[in-house]
């Protein structure tokens, strides 16, 4: 039972990252890998706050939020001024570089990780209500970006991502939407950080590393991008299906890579076949909009 | 006051340290330059042709020209593979760059997992001594194997210098990287250019991945901190550049090299991605003057 | 007449070609000015550094006595420059309502603030832009259309769309790239009717067309481009009457 409930927080927290990253990627038509070194900062920056310091909890978690959001800022305004392109690239070396940092500096625990992170919650009831906290911000994660890419926002959004030439002459600031939906996104993936440290009570580096960035973009893709239930479902599945096969009781230098090539090959074969993901509308060759080309891009 | 002697013998162990990554950096470039993309499966070619040569030198015992023919072989048919069957598919569909992205790096994933169940993760050295004849220079350590190193990456270079100035097929490669749609209106296959070039980075990654594993251990994972290297290399040279991105690949490395005169080797890392926030920041554009940008996407035509 | 925009020895070039050659023109409010010459005369390039979308190597632009020289391309709608595309540019996955309510000059909706602080405020200003939207529509005889999807619509009414967006910036300048190219019939009496209302009612309009009879029946006066240069201004007969033009124009 408590197997399943840690499992059901996993999963909740994972929904939380997914549903970030597909605004920041399905709707927007951000091209960025990483995510997850906004989940780092929020788990590293909540970790350090609750060990180091005796800052309320929910404050803490806030913290992680808002330095994600800053550090996401930062990487959008530099990296967007050269072209949308190119934040893949800048992205990419952020998370990498940061990671790096982390590992050498011993005030965050190095390599081997920051421990210790105090329970906020103990006892017996510890797991439901870590569930309820978890689910609940899932749900109204998963609410709030379906509201925001509703009416007007979405409107811009959508018009931006069809034709950025037009739209910018219309009078909309692209890149300014950009930072911003970026920085939401990301500051959503720092609480949800926050979240897992305190839950699990350890972090460490390889748990946001290049892995993560391709297991969320599994989520989202597997899911459908740029749908409000495809990153749940995408996270379901990530979740899932690794418990399963450990019911095959492969040896555990088979079953890592086992589960890699499972889903390498999950995402390609969606990438090809389905690209609009279990929750996306049509099936063969209708790309979303976030994987299509764009029409054209203000200088 | 540091010994003379010392700086050049960093300078020399630096700068043939640096020859794999330099060829790393001209496949990784090179394809960037020709047909946009930046192409992170080669990440995965790496490993694909480091554990054939592995295979084929110790499990089949077979003498070391045909381990390096069989690793060049079998990486250029998977490169073409993904040219032909993913990336040609993802073209015709005009998907957007994530695509591309997300296809390159989940290949290079999928190698790598497939790799590691097939080999471990134990790190692997081609030959069971990474030792060679050392002889004294003037006072500098050079071996043998230092020498080979840098003979290949010279060789290469020259050869492929001339193929893309000399020969016909490389000047449609340059026609393409230029303006495709423009160099098919002229009769040059984009489609040939794309898979020429995937067997061309295949070789330079064959070599390459010939001088890393001889000298150090690899694992499946090795290949996405080389491939890291070869992207700084070409951002720093300049998109486009393809021999540019070779030389700032050799000073990044000596910079690296040098650096172990002033800050602890731990940090020596650190440094490669200082340097990359630092060209991000500073120089998207590379070092030098871009001459021409290769964009993807072009910016809308000024219809007169 | 009060005059709405004014560009002073505009010079851009292109790599060798010399697409803005010191051009100098002046658009007054109520007047429709037609640009014609042929492909390559630097019309569209023109437009561009206008709206913005190209920067100039020399010269300025005033709307309405403002310098706009230093505004970047976003920030010229909302001063007053609404512009059609010779592709039309519409937005592809919307519907012909949605291609009109993303275009007015004010849009609280858009903002994340003012959706989460001020929703009473957004909501009241959707409702007036859909209200406008149905007005611009209604003028078209397109009201039918407003939630079908903009590619389900014939040709002319996507030309008459792309028209209509730009009326939802009710800004003082209108340029009009190409707007009857392709178009023909019904939709062509209405986009020459809806052009000389907007005039009429002060708005300074810049046309580049090829169609000379659209030319004669709505321009007021005409500029002929060649090579980046401005060959001969003035009334639409002047230049229509003139040899060298119409020889120059129409080849031979």
């Amino acid at each position: 039972m408590e197997y399943i409930l840690t499992i059901l927080v996993m999963i909740s927290i994972f929904v939380i990252l997914s549903a970030s990253y597909n605004l920041v990627i399905g709707y927007g038509g951000l091209a960025t890998v990483a995510h997850p070194i906004f989940y780092a900062l929020g788990a590293y920056t909540t970790g350090l706050l609750s060990v180091h310091t005796d800052l309320w909890p929910p404050l803490c978690l806030l913290a992680g939020g808002l330095v994600a959001v800053v550090a996401s800022v930062l990487l959008a305004a530099s990296a967007l001024r050269v072209s949308g392109d190119y934040l893949l690239i800048a992205s990419l070396g952020f998370q990498l570089g940061l990671l790096q940092v982390i590992r050498n500096f011993e005030f965050t625990g190095g390599p081997g990780g920051l421990s210790g992170i105090p329970g906020t919650i103990t006892g017996a009831a510890r797991t439901p209500a870590y569930l309820l906290i978890c689910g609940g911000l899932a749900v109204l994660t998963v609410a709030f970006v379906a509201w925001i890419v509703r009416g007007p926002y979405g409107r811009a959004i959508t018009a931006m991502r069809d034709e950025e030439l037009a739209f910018s002459t219309l009078g909309r600031n692209a890149m300014s939407m950009k930072i911003a939906i970026f920085a939401i996104g990301c500051g959503i993936a720092g609480i949800s950080g926050g979240l897992y440290a305190y839950y699990f009570q350890y972090v460490s580096p390889e748990q946001f590393d290049v892995l993560q960035s391709a297991a969320l973009l599994t989520m989202v893709v597997l899911g459908g991008m740029g749908t409000s239930m495809g990153p749940v479902v995408g996270a379901a599945i990530l979740l899932a299906v690794p418990q399963a096969i450990t019911f095959l009781e492969l040896p555990p230098n088979i079953m890592a890579p086992m589960q890699g090539i499972i889903f390498t090959t999950l995402v390609l074969a969606f990438m090809f076949l389905r690209p609009a993901g279990l929750v996306g509308g049509a099936g063969r060759g209708k790309l979303p909009a976030a994987l299509a080309g764009h029409g054209t891009e203000a200088p | 006051m540091t010994d003379p002697i010392v700086l050049l013998q960093i300078l020399w162990t630096g700068t043939v340290t640096a020859a794999s990554l330099v060829l790393l950096t001209v496949a990784f470039s090179l394809t960037q330059k020709v047909t946009g993309l930046w192409n992170f499966a080669q990440a995965g070619f790496m490993g694909v042709a480091f554990y054939t040569m592995l295979f084929v030198l110790n499990d089949l015992a077979l003498p070391l020209w045909v381990a390096l023919a069989a690793g060049a072989a079998l990486t250029a048919g998977i490169a073409v593979f993904t040219e032909a069957f993913g990336l040609d598919t993802l073209r015709a569909r005009r998907s957007g760059n994530l695509t591309f992205f997300i296809f390159t790096l989940i290949s290079a994933e999928l190698i790598i997992y497939v790799l590691t169940l097939l080999f471990g993760t134990e790190p692997q050295t081609l030959f069971p001594s990474i030792m060679s004849p050392i002889h004294i220079v003037g006072g500098v350590a050079i071996s043998d194997w230092d020498l080979t190193a840098v003979g290949i990456t010279v060789v290469m270079l020259t050869l492929l210098s001339l193929f893309l100035n000399r020969t016909k097929e490389g000047q449609f490669l340059v026609a393409v990287a230029d303006n495709a749609k423009l160099a098919e209106l002229y009769g040059i296959s984009a489609q040939r250019a794309y898979r020429v070039t995937a067997i061309i980075a295949a070789i330079f990654i064959t070599a390459a991945m010939y001088l890393v594993g001889a000298r150090a251990g690899v694992t499946p994972n090795s290949p996405m901190e080389l491939i890291l290297s070869a992207v700084i290399g070409t951002l720093l040279g300049g998109m486009g550049r393809v021999f540019m991105g070779g030389l700032a690949t050799v000073i990044l490395a000596l910079l690296q090299s040098y650096s172990v005169l002033v800050i602890a080797s731990r940090w020596q890392n650190l440094l490669l991605y200082g340097f990359l926030f630092i060209t991000i920041l500073l120089f998207p554009r590379g070092m030098h003057l871009p001459r021409l940008r290769t964009r993807r996407a072009p910016a809308p035509e000024p219809s007169v | 007449m009060t005059e709405i925009l004014r560009v002073e020895a505009m010079y851009k070039r292109f790599g060798g070609i010399v697409v803005a050659d010191n051009i100098h023109l002046t658009i007054a409010a109520g007047e429709i000015l037609g640009l014609i010459g042929p492909n390559g005369a630097g019309k569209t390039s023109l437009f561009n550094l206008i709206s913005g979308v190209v920067r100039p190597d020399a010269g300025r632009i005033y709307l309405q006595g403002t310098p706009i020289d230093g505004q970047p391309l976003y920030r010229r709608a909302r001063t007053g420059i609404a512009r059609t595309w010779q592709n039309m540019l519409l937005f592809t996955t919307m519907s012909v309502l949605e291609n009109l309510l993303i275009a007015p000059r004010a849009y609280p909706g858009e903002s994340i603030f003012r959706l989460l602080l001020a929703p009473a405020g957004v909501r009241a200003a959707e409702e007036e832009a859909r209200t406008r939207a149905m007005q611009i529509l209604a003028r078209m005889d397109l009201t039918s259309a407003a939630n079908a999807m903009v590619t389900d619509l014939p040709f002319g009414h996507q030309k008459l769309i792309g028209l209509a967006r730009t009326l939802m910036n009710d800004g003082a300048l209108l340029l009009l790239d190409e707007p009857m190219a392709g178009v023909e019939g019904a939709a062509y009496e209405t986009m020459q009717r809806v052009v000389r209302e907007e005039a009429a009612s002060g708005r300074a309009v810049c046309v580049v067309e090829h169609n000379v009879s659209f030319i004669k029946d709505l321009c007021t006066t005409a500029i002929f481009m060649a090579n980046g240069k401005i060959l001969e201004s003035g009334s639409v007969e002047k230049l229509l009457g003139s040899k060298v033009l119409t020889d120059l124009y129409f080849g031979t």
